[in-house]
């Protein structure tokens, strides 16, 4: 019995990247993608699902292993056209306990169940008759079926393949799985609903989920990247300690929680931006949080990561002006813009001391008789900028790398990136909130919100431009 | 919605373990609440609430919080009720100075108010300077003499210090009505079981009829109602004390029984200044602490992460099911050839047109007989006619790039058979020169060893 909502079988010759074009469009990183032919045994189902109901679903199948003999068979029987399909579904049948067609049983069983036919090839390797045994027997299952021209290696011959492919498909396009992005995607859908009539409404709608799904993530990716720059620069570490004073063992102690904290704070957050973006399999390689030794916080490295000194200077005497300015127009321009020259002032000299260090291990409790260090908030003026590029780029490498790609992420980020992204209108919006954060309180969820917006605005603009 | 429901929130939120889907669930069915976030919250923890450990972090804290503030109630109405005696002790020889008592249940009360109302402006933005030096702010230290298990659970609390601030402002509130009680009731014991000459005394040169107009002024809310508890100006002529003389003026004496008339005015000035005021303070910080609790709700920590799980549509595209590992085996094929020979039998090409294979064959210094295209484009029948025709030593030429499929092994298992050796040769495109990739070499001799054949070899 078929089902209403709309299927496509992704079939081809074994090991042309069926497996990798399913793990692309459905966006599902789990699938077992390898040059080996032979990797996909059975079908496998990817349904497109919001609140469990489906809107089309996928089907990952083995590729043809005894072509020629599937279609000598089917031409044993001299039927008209209309009776084609049906030859197909008695060779389904006779053959359901023969061990020698499982792989064509495996992936004529979903196009003899209504789904539309997306033929894969790869156009980087000559076109072969071999493969027209394959796209004839298709033509006999009579369903509405697709060519997808694959890119595995550098080589193109996608001309021969267009010019074979035209005479058995009524659509052929060109498709990298291993570097998609939504709009390519999309596009892809907008072709598996031209397909047929009944499918277009429900992979049309598909499509605008798609969209949704994608804002979906991007507000998500936000919110999770506000959230740690808000709990790591406002971060406390403290640890109790007996005696007169803290030795230099316990400062060390509190230092190393501190800086521990910060790293597993940036890890757990990269592992959850890895969820929302479906790539829970992710190997990557990259720099931990490098917090040891102050190295960050040299002039090389925070031109790389976060802001030089120069940098940092301008944007937070730019901020301390701004509040300055604030209390010039309390007093109606009385005092002459001293607020804003004094602001900036106190603003850069912040800045200017604030650059080197992490934050103070200060002894506290020393009146109420319990002891204890304690370290944090965040004293350096770069660090926000450096876990926020950090955070940025990690977000668009995972959001913009294809399902598809199984080689391990080298996320290795150079001092262009930070142009990208950051301009001087942002620098000052940003540190209106650092500054905030600075202080160690409670933030409202406006004010976080607020802070999100900025961050969503960059991830969009970076993911897919 | 109180603070045991943020509690609950508070505390369903660190342990929940529901997924994404019961989340869902949970929003599809409340979808009226949808628009009202910290109401959908609300309902969320109050259909979660059985899967907290009993005794609830929301009931140790309350019970905590209600235990310290009675003490501290009880200590303060004593204290109240004890000052308020001493205010009014009466030892028989001068009057009760009325103005002391005025002091503590006006003009104190008004003070404590105002600072209130600035700490009630200032919660909902920052840790209150003010706050911290309210009576209910030391309620803190008195939980940490509490027993240590108790403190222990309570140390997983993290109040929300706007919220914190308006706990804080409320129990004041209480703190601070039951001292006004003490003092209502001192007055009204020390009314009753004593008879108390009330003067007022001052060093200011205030005239009765100054004074009379300032506690005419202070009465105004209730000497229309009860004219009789606002001291006349004869009164208050009569009941003016100068300490100089050292005992009680013959005026006084005569009227002593007016004097007493007093107590009336005091008792509704502290009914309505500290009592009747400070618990429309009360209320105000009841109605202040409830949206406090709204806001936190929103606040909380995983609060806004539940509420997109509720609201937003799950979108999955990814399989059911787990998918069967593929077990890549390493076998080294041991039949492999590094060379081919100068001649064959017959020279063939799957999927190779025959016109290829002499040019292929040329450039590996191959000569043959016999070239035939096998697979391919051939039907099943012309294969078995040129198997039928092979004999000796057969080269196959298989394209490198393409995987061999179970058509070919059938094939080279039936020629297998037919002749003396058969060396499969991949080749790459023409394009690579016929190259082949060592990977694309390795496929083959995967697929090769599984048919086993001892007359079958592979050219490296």
């Amino acid at each position: 019995m078929t089902e209403a909502h709309p299927k496509f079988a992704v079939v081809g010759h074994p090991n042309k990247g069926k497996s990798s074009i399913v793990s692309a469009l459905a966006m599902d990183d789990s699938v077992q993608i390898s040059d080996t032919p032979g990797t996909t045994i059975k079908k496998r189902s990817f349904p497109l699902k919001v609140d469990g109901e489906i809107l089309y679903e996928l089907f990952d199948t083995p590729g043809f292993q005894r072509a020629r003999r599937v279609l000598a068979w089917l031409e044993q029987h001299d039927v008209s056209a209309d009776k084609k399909h049906e030859v197909v579904q008695l060779f389904i049948n006779e053959h359901k306990d023969d061990p020698k067609f499982n792989d064509e049983l495996e992936l004529l069983e979903p196009i003899m169940n209504g789904a539309g036919i997306i033929y894969v090839v790869d156009g980087s390797k000559p076109y072969g008759e071999e493969y027209e045994a394959e796209m004839e027997i298709l033509r006999w299952t009579g369903q509405p079926s697709m060519a997808l021209i694959n890119h595995i290696d550098e080589s193109d011959y996608s001309e021969e393949w267009k010019r074979a492919l035209g005479h058995y498909f009524k659509m052929v396009r060109t498709f990298d799985p291993m570097n998609t992005s939504i709009e390519q995607h999309l596009s892809i859908l907008e072709s598996m609903a031209q397909l047929k009539e009944e499918w277009t409404a429900s992979v049309k709608a598909s499509i605008q989920l798609f969209e949704t799904y994608h804002e979906q993530m991007l507000e998500r990716s936000s919110a999770v990247i506000a959230k740690v720059i808000y709990k790591s620069v406002s971060l406390v570490e403290k640890l109790n300690f007996h005696g007169e004073d803290a030795t230099e063992d316990e400062k060390n102690r509190v230092e190393e929680k501190y800086k521990e904290r910060l790293r597993e704070l940036e890890r757990s957050t990269q592992k959850s931006i890895e969820a929302i973006w479906n790539h829970d399999h992710l190997q990557k390689e990259q720099q931990s949080l490098p917090l040891d030794g102050m190295d960050l916080f040299s002039e090389e490295t925070a031109s790389v990561f976060g802001f030089s000194r120069k940098e940092l200077l301008i944007t937070a005497a730019a901020s301390g002006a701004a509040t300055g300015a604030g209390v010039d127009l309390l007093f109606a321009g009385g005092t002459f813009l001293l607020g804003a020259g004094i602001g900036a002032v106190i603003g850069g000299a912040g800045a200017f001391f604030a650059f080197n260090e992490l934050s103070e291990i200060k002894v506290l409790g020393q009146t109420l008789g319990k002891r204890y260090l304690e370290m944090g908030p965040m004293e350096n003026r770069n660090f926000p900028y450096i876990l926020l590029g950090r955070a940025i780029y990690h977000t668009t490498q995972v959001a913009n790398r294809s399902h598809a790609v199984r080689s391990v992420a080298e996320l290795a980020m150079d001092s262009t990136f930070k142009d990208k992204w950051l301009d001087d209108d942002l620098r000052k919006s940003l540190e209106k909130y650092h500054k905030k954060f600075r202080l160690g309180k409670e933030i409202e969820p406006e004010e976080l919100a607020g802070y999100e917006a900025l961050i969503r605005e960059v991830l969009k603009y970076l993911i897919n431009v | 919605m109180n603070l045991k429901s943020y509690l609950d929130l508070f505390e369903l939120l660190e342990t929940d373990t529901s997924s994404r889907e019961e989340r869902r669930a949970f929003g599809l069915v409340n979808v009226v609440t949808k628009s009202r976030p910290v109401e959908q919250l609300s309902a969320w923890a109050r259909e979660n609430k059985t899967k907290l450990k009993k005794p609830a972090l929301s009931e140790t804290f309350s019970s905590t919080l209600y235990t310290a503030t009675l003490i501290l109630v009880i200590i303060v109405f004593v204290l109240g009720f004890l000052s308020g005696v001493g205010l009014l002790s009466y030892n028989g020889h001068e009057p009760v100075n009325v103005i002391y008592f005025i002091a503590m249940v006006v003009f104190l009360p008004l003070f404590t108010i105002t600072l209130t109302l600035f700490s009630m402006f200032r919660a909902n933005s920052t840790q209150s300077m003010l706050v911290h030096i309210s009576p209910a702010f030391w309620m803190e230290k008195i939980l940490r003499l509490l027993p240590n298990k108790i403190e222990d659970n309570l140390k997983e609390v993290k109040i929300n210090p706007l919220l914190a601030n308006w706990i804080v402002i409320k129990r004041s509130q209480i703190i601070a009505l039951a001292f006004s009680f003490g003092l209502l009731f001192a007055l009204l014991s020390v009314v009753a079981t004593k008879d108390i000459a009330f003067a007022w005394s001052t060093t200011l040169s205030i005239g009765p009829e100054s004074f009379h107009h300032f506690l005419h002024t202070l009465a105004f809310p209730w000497r229309d109602l009860y004219p009789s508890a606002l001291p006349s100006v004869e009164l208050i002529e009569q009941s003016q004390y100068f300490r100089l003389g050292d005992k009680l003026s013959d005026e006084m004496i005569q009227n002593a029984s007016k004097l007493g008339e007093w107590w009336k005015f005091l008792a509704f000035a502290t009914l309505f200044y500290a009592i009747i005021l400070r618990f429309t303070i009360y209320l105000v910080s009841e109605f202040g602490l409830k949206k406090a609790i709204q806001r936190s709700f929103l606040m909380l920590d995983g609060a806004k992460r539940l509420l997109n799980d509720m609201n937003e549509p799950i979108i999955s595209t990814h399989a059911n099911e787990n998918e069967q590992q593929f077990i890549q085996r390493s076998i080294a094929y041991d039949q492999m050839l590094n060379t081919l020979d100068a001649s064959y039998d017959s020279v063939q090409g799957w999927a190779v047109p025959e016109e290829n294979l002499s040019v292929i064959a040329d450039s590996m210094k191959v000569i043959s007989p016999k070239f035939f295209e096998v697979g391919g484009g051939n039907t099943l029948d012309e294969d078995m006619e040129i198997i039928h025709h092979s004999g000796g030593e057969v080269l196959l030429y298989v394209k490198s790039w393409e995987p061999p499929t179970m058509d070919f092994i059938d094939y080279l298992e039936a020629l297998a058979k037919r002749v003396d050796k058969v060396v499969v040769c991949p080749i790459g495109t023409l394009e690579d020169k016929y190259e082949t990739e060592a990977k694309e070499v390795n496929v083959w001799a995967r697929k090769l060893s599984m048919l086993g054949s001892e007359k079958v070899w592979l050219r490296s």
